[in-house]
């Protein structure tokens, strides 16, 4: 098992993070490159976004549960926890 | 006469489409209206609904929007009674209430069954945020040139839609100024206002009265810091502000960090929070704690922390509400952009 997170989760992801970054290289963005400081840069604005919308498509609340939001260190991790997480069950409200 | 509350209409309006007619995908927000109604709310100006639609709709519009309605009139009696039912529920005199609909018919009815009210359509609603009537009485500079900025953050973001590069050489390309100041008498009531407006970049969620804000610019044992912000397109004014106090065991608490939303995604929060931690490491500090309500409202807050290497104390965790953020300073610190200036001489003195 490489990470945990289905092919499809990471390609979504990918796009997601394309579009909130405005940047395209990053459909082609690496499994395990830091989604923080260098190489993505997420920020305030951006990861906002992007939490956003994988609450939107995958009914996983990232912040309410992971308080230092160490799911977004990659895009492996994240693509991890919400598989695991939307296999628990949908998010009550989703 | 100032308006109070706006009362929206869903269909066509708020939503880019019908409720009920759009099966398992319910429509989009409208993104203009609600940046349009996000701007009134930051001016103290509440919203409402009133929908031919189950009361689902308006949950859904709550979400999708992320306005908070103070009252929500969903069935198929006459609009003009729902709006009349939502300002007294409000205790507001229907001439402190606006309507918008995109319904001719809708807006004749109310006009004519409540002739107080101020009732628009949506296409009114881009230059009505400009108009005297959702513009209340304000001490500050920056409320009072709320309706200019939202112009030029307009056109910022219409350039950044179509600008190349990173949004670093964005920022760059704008020309981008960010001055951190030591807080004087002058800045507290603009100080005050932050603490009241701001969420998404809140640690306290609490009001700051003026006084106890003024103490602190007074206090030889606390940094009061101003952040402002400029580019070309025009200027922010004051943006943000913190306090911050040094400890005696070399760690500096960072006790209220607040920044208006306007100026997300322009860097600010991030040359703030990097500015901060190298002042306190040249103060001699070894770590850098900031204490912080953890809310889904600030969010954005807690992912600025995140990128500049702040975590939360261990065994906290996100079902509790609050936690301590900290991040040692030695080692390699986050960068200070050189677009930031500063004009804070010394640091905090130690108690």
């Amino acid at each position: 098992m490489s990470g945990g997170g289905a092919p499809g989760v990471i390609g979504e992801l990918r796009e997601i993070l394309a579009r909130a970054t405005g940047q395209e290289e990053l459909l082609d963005l690496s499994e395990q490159a830091p989604l923080f400081g260098d190489g993505v840069g997420l920020d305030s604005l951006t990861g906002t976004l992007l939490l956003r919308e994988v609450h939107r498509r995958f009914g996983v609340d990232v912040a309410a549960e992971d308080l230092n939001l160490d799911a977004l260190a990659t895009l492996a991790t994240l693509a991890t926890y919400i598989t695991e997480r939307a296999a628990a069950g949908p998010a009550p409200g989703s | 006469m100032i308006v109070k509350c706006v009362v929206w209409d869903l269909d066509n309006t708020l939503l880019s489409g019908v409720y009920l007619e759009s099966g398992a995908q319910p429509p989009r927000p409208d993104p203009a209206l609600v940046a349009a109604a996000a701007q009134l709310r930051d001016r103290g100006i509440i919203h409402a609904i009133a929908s031919r639609n189950p009361p689902e709709a308006a949950q859904y519009a709550a979400r999708v929007t992320g306005l908070d309605f103070a009252a929500a009139e969903c069935g198929w009696d006459r609009k003009s009674d729902a709006v009349r039912r939502i300002a007294a529920d409000l205790g507001l005199s229907p001439d402190a209430v606006a309507f918008v609909d995109d319904d001719p018919y809708e807006r004749a009815e109310v006009s004519f069954a409540v002739p107080e009210a101020l009732v628009l359509s949506p296409e009114d609603m881009a230059d009505a945020v400009g108009w005297p009537e959702f513009s209340p009485a304000v001490v500050t500079a920056e409320a009072r040139r709320r309706g200019e900025m939202y112009a030029e953050r307009r056109r910022r973001e219409q350039e950044a839609r179509t600008f190349a590069g990173s949004r670093d050489e964005f920022l760059r390309y704008c020309g981008t100024r960010v001055t951190i100041g030591r807080a004087t008498g002058a800045d507290v009531p603009r100080l005050h206002e932050l603490s009241v407006r701001t969420h998404q970049f809140n640690t306290s969620g609490q009001p700051v009265a003026e006084p106890e804000l003024r103490r602190l610019v007074g206090s030889a044992e606390h940094l009061v810091t101003t952040v402002r912000l400029s580019d070309r397109f025009g200027d922010d004014g004051l943006v943000g502000g913190c306090v911050t106090r040094a400890g005696p065991d070399g760690i500096w608490t960072v006790t209220l960090l607040m920044m208006s939303c306007r100026a997300m995604g322009r860097g600010v929060i991030e040359a703030l929070l990097a500015w901060l931690a190298g002042t306190a490491a040249r103060g001699g500090a070894t770590a850098l704690a900031v204490p912080c309500l953890v809310s889904p409202r600030n969010v954005p807050l807690r992912l600025a922390l995140t990128a500049a290497g702040f975590r939360a104390d261990p065994g906290a965790s996100s079902g509790q509400r609050h936690a301590v953020f900290s991040r040692p300073l030695s080692g390699l610190l986050p960068e200070v952009p050189d677009w930031v200036t500063s004009s804070v001489a010394s640091g905090v003195t130690e108690p």
